[in-house]
């Protein structure tokens, strides 16, 4: 019986001389980092009611490239709803608010899940329990001047310990939640998963609660070739 | 009460049939002075011995009998007499001194007088003599060596027993609370030393005798009471590092029917800092007085008692704040006035029964201003203003040497005015009414087991009564070991702020609500347009209730030697419902609104041992050790599932378990002191030694618990060092000081900021 794979062996050999394709390498998979990727900055405070003044706009990140698509600094409406429309951002960022491309954020596949999991050890996404924005009924109640709302609508549920972070009142810093790991369908349906490193300016270590806030880096990785596995990838 | 009246109520009365009896006199064997108080028995009787050291002991049977003599000092004595039958024996007795100085006695414990190593729940006393050694001028100098305490900035000097904050720890004066916990410390620095004769620290739950707040502890400082023939004056001046002096002016005064004692003490200083580069000092520069007078006076065969008390404190700093990117600075000036009246009478109902009635009113009030420096202009003003009013009585029944009772009852009024806290529903200043009861017993079947049992009853016009039960018991198995252990009850009930606050920090921006303000506060502020969002419902929640717990104490005291003792002892504190703030709703700010919920459960528990020794004449060793682990239920069950992640500086989250708990903020796990104290004649030298180890003060990796080395301030030790020499001279003893506190130098500048650094003293004083 052993000398079965030895024949499949011989004939996957003799069959890929005959094959004009090249063979399948496998990759291993490489974590990417994105330092400092703006998520709407506030530029000061309304004198009248101390709100901070910023743009309420999201930033849209394109994770297999790596880049940022739609910046929250652009504010220009057509210029946004060109960027935004289209499934090449796959994570959105504005505030403390994180969005994926799905759902009623965007036109993607792009659906979420939270793992309290260390980054390294998710080495592979899970078949299920992702929920776009919009379908989680999973998130704290909120009530609102305006009305009463069965929860956060967003994937990543918001409000301090609920999502990433943990807002700590006396020292007014939001540091990122260790151990909690984002597993993510991309707009284009791959998978991935990121984890947030800081929320502040050039991610001082220890976190410093008085420098420029709302400056993500993250670390990710991406599968590109649609499997679930986060250790390499077969590139063709 | 005097060891006279004790006598007065256990002397039983002139027998009711002609049977054998023993008389005598009990005396010093050294002095031959009358040993009052000492107690004789013989199998199921007992006498007292009275002012003359007589005693007078009715036998229920003729023949060999043995006879027990105790007194407090004293080693204790057997007698074999044999009596004939309606006989009356003469026996004197001569007791000799105890060499072990345990001739100390506590009123805090149970609320009678009992000696220090009867008790049988964790106590401490500092006496005068050691208060004068040491040079301490404020309860936190005092309260520092003690083993066991903790002292923290928060708000001012608390205090921390079994690691529990100071909001859980009673500190009374002559048994009656001080009041003035604005954020819920009680600034132990506020106290002055002087006039008081020794401070009684109780440990764990005490609720059951002195209800709310006495949940970790009980600081007493017991003031001095002139004994008959006492003309006496004194005057004292220290001056130290930071412009600190400290002057107190005493008289005290005894007659056979009545005393008085009073002093005027000042105690200043200019202020440190510890960050020079930032605008304003640590702590700032302070001007404290007080002023008391104790007075007590036999009417009859009443005791009456009066103590009354001033204190006045000016303050004033600044501070600097940063506005549109420009630092602006502001003069930050604070003045307190509090005092407090205690008059209290005693009086015997017949030989077993004694009735003490007390009153207690107090008010404590300060004001606060924040002016801008540039021109003066008022940016922030803050009054606060409490007052509270106690009238009690308490009743003391010795039934027979073996079964001691005492009950008591009362009602207190308090009433709060202050910028932060919002009118009641009428409009009036918020106020509270409570009246409790409470009973004690205690049982001494023979000298091998006391057992204690007490319970009080509270019930508070804003939350439900509540019946505070605790257990306790002393075993004897010789004279020189001690076995003591105790299961009790406390309670916190909630406190002013948490109940009533109506504040918005306008530097800041957030808002906090007291548990009655809460909906009203947050709808206000939603009618303002306040508010983004609203997480929990206000009206939805119901009434807050008291933080309680349960604890066990126990311990093992030894007398190895006539020179040697060793104790070790282990505590255990389940607390729950603990008050803490939590977010309600977010503010357009940015910033949160705040509200008081019962959220938290913590455990406390630990072990400490302490060895005191005195190897030559004049030499005093004390060395302590306690371990402490301090931690919320919640959290401890939260890593136990896995489910809690550190991260360290490189970025890499590791699964934590529950050994890596740092525990509650500001807890040192491990603790130590030593104090050596050197006496020749008139000159004496203390040497006073604490160390603390790490202790976690901040969360960094978003966990909300210290794990990472960057999240704890570094343990340090503190030597403290006092020598003193006394002369006497016509004019009366003269006592010469100096000293130098923290010779180490060492400070933690911003994390510690009671620590400046090197502190040296010189005083003077004359007594006459």
């Amino acid at each position: 019986m052993h000398r079965l794979p030895l024949l499949a062996l011989a004939g996957a050999l003799v069959l890929s001389a005959c094959d004009s394709t090249e063979a399948d390498e496998v990759v291993d998979l490489e974590a990417q980092v994105a330092t400092d990727v703006e998520a709407d900055p506030t530029t000061g405070r309304d004198p009248n009611t101390g709100a901070p003044i910023a743009n309420d706009l999201f930033t849209l990140y394109d994770l297999d490239a790596g880049e940022i698509v739609l910046s929250s600094s652009e504010t220009d409406a057509s210029v946004r709803a060109a960027d935004s429309t289209g499934t090449a951002w796959d994570i959105g960022f504005r505030g403390t608010t994180i969005i994926f491309n799905g759902g009623t954020s965007g036109p993607g596949q792009g659906a979420a899940q939270l793992l309290t999991e260390a980054f390294p050890d998710v080495t592979e996404a899970p078949a299920s329990g992702y929920v776009a924005d919009g379908a989680n009924t999973a998130c704290p109640a909120v009530e609102t001047p305006g009305g009463t709302f069965p929860g956060a609508p967003y994937a990543l549920c918001t409000g301090d310990e609920n999502g990433w972070y943990d807002y700590d009142p006396s020292q007014n810093l939001i540091t990122p939640i260790p151990g909690r790991t984002i597993v993510l369908t991309t707009g284009d349906g791959d998978y991935a998963k990121v984890r947030i490193l800081s929320y502040y300016q050039g991610n001082p270590t220890p976190p410093n609660p008085t420098a420029p806030s709302r400056y993500y880096t993250f670390e990710y990785v991406v599968q590109p070739d649609g499997s679930r596995d986060f250790l390499s990838t077969t590139a063709e | 009460m005097r060891p006279a009246l004790l006598a007065t109520l256990l002397a039983l009365g002139a027998p009711a049939v002609a049977g054998q009896t023993v008389r005598g006199q009990v005396t010093d064997a050294e002095t031959e002075a009358p040993v009052i108080g000492a107690t004789v028995r013989a199998a199921d009787r007992g006498a007292a011995a009275d002012a003359e050291g007589a005693y007078l002991l009715a036998l229920s049977e003729a023949g060999e009998v043995v006879l027990r003599v105790t007194a407090v000092g004293y080693e204790p004595t057997d007698r074999t007499v044999t009596v004939a039958r309606g006989d009356t024996l003469r026996l004197d007795l001569a007791l000799a001194p105890r060499e072990i100085r345990t001739d100390r006695v506590v009123v805090t414990a149970t609320r009678t007088v009992k000696a220090l190593e009867d008790v049988a729940v964790p106590t401490t006393v500092v006496d005068a003599e050691t208060i004068r050694q040491q040079g301490a001028v404020r309860l936190g100098d005092v309260l520092e060596t003690v083993p066991g305490l903790q002292l923290f900035d928060d708000h001012g000097g608390g205090v921390q027993v079994q690691g529990f904050s100071s909001d859980y720890t009673l500190v009374l004066l002559d048994g009656e609370p001080v009041i003035g916990r604005m954020a819920g410390t009680l600034d132990v620095d506020r106290l002055t030393v002087s006039g008081v004769e020794r401070v009684e620290v109780v440990e764990g739950p005490s609720s059951s005798l002195y209800g709310s707040e006495a949940l970790a502890g009980v600081v007493n400082l017991v003031t001095a009471r002139p004994a008959p023939g006492t003309v006496a004056g004194g005057l004292r001046l220290r001056a130290g590092s930071y412009g600190q002096t400290d002057a107190t002016a005493e008289a005290a005064l005894g007659r056979d029917r009545w005393a008085a004692s009073a002093f005027v003490n000042r105690f200043g200083s200019e202020g440190y800092d510890l960050t020079p580069d930032a605008f304003g000092p640590t702590v700032p520069s302070f001007t404290d007085w007080t002023a008391d007078l104790r007075a007590q006076a036999e009417v009859g065969a009443a005791q009456l008692s009066l103590g009354a008390r001033l204190a006045a404190q000016e303050q004033s700093g600044g501070f600097a704040g940063i506005e549109d990117g420009a630092e602006v600075r502001y003069d930050d000036d604070a003045s307190r006035v509090d005092w407090s009246l205690h008059p209290e009478l005693s009086v015997p109902l017949g030989d077993r029964v004694r009735l003490t009635t007390t009153l207690y009113g107090a008010r404590y009030a300060t004001e606060t201003r924040y002016r801008r420096q540039a021109d003066g202009s008022l940016y922030y003003s803050d009054d606060f203003d409490q007052r509270y009013a106690k009238v009690e009585a308490q009743l003391d029944a010795l039934w027979s040497p073996h079964h001691l009772t005492v009950v008591g009852a009362g009602a207190i009024g308090e009433r709060l005015a202050g910028d932060r806290y919002a009118a009641g529903d009428a409009g009036d200043a918020p106020s509270a009414q409570q009246v409790y009861a409470f009973a004690q017993h205690e049982w001494a079947p023979s000298r091998l087991l006391e057992v204690n049992a007490s319970a009080r009853f509270d019930a508070h016009s804003d939350y439900a009564a509540r019946l505070t039960p605790k257990l306790s018991a002393l075993v004897r198995p010789s004279d020189a070991v001690r076995v003591r252990a105790s299961v009790g009850s406390g309670f916190k009930a909630p406190a002013f702020r948490q109940l009533y606050l109506a504040f918005t920090n306008a530097a800041a921006g957030y808002s906090v609500f007291g548990s009655t303000r809460l909906a009203e506060g947050v709808a206000e502020l939603e009618a303002q347009g306040q508010l983004v969002q609203v997480f929990l419902d206000p009206s939805a929640l119901g009434a807050i209730e008291a933080e309680s717990s349960v604890a066990f104490n126990a311990g093992v005291a030894v007398d190895l030697s006539a020179a040697l003792t060793v104790e070790a002892g282990a505590f255990w504190n389940e607390v729950s419902d603990l008050i803490e703030t939590q977010p309600v709703a977010q503010k357009t700010n940015g910033q949160s609104v705040f509200g008081y919920f019962n959220l938290d459960r913590i455990t406390t528990r630990g072990l400490d041992a302490q060895v005191t020794a005195r190897p030559l004449g004049g030499v005093e060793l004390v060395g302590s050790y306690q371990f402490l682990q301090a931690r919320d239920r919640a959290i401890v069950d939260a890593l136990a599932s896995g489910t809690v992640f550190g991260r360290d500086l490189d970025g890499r989250d590791a699964r934590l378990g529950v050994g890596d708990y740092g525990g509650l903020f500001g807890r040192s796990p491990h603790a130590a002191t030593l104090r050596a104290t050197l006496t020749r004649g008139s000159a004496s030298a203390s040497l006073r030694g604490r160390w603390r180890s790490r202790y976690g003060y901040r969360d960094l990796d978003g966990n909300q618990i210290a794990n990472r080395d960057d999240e704890f301030v570094a343990g340090y030790a503190v030597l403290d060092l006092t020598l003193t020499q006394s002369w006497a001279t016509p004019a009366g003893r003269l006592q010469a000081q100096a000293g130098a506190d923290n010779l180490l130098d060492v400070t933690r500048s911003t994390l510690v900021p009671s620590l400046p650094g090197r502190t040296l003293f010189a005083s003077l004083g004359l007594s006459f």
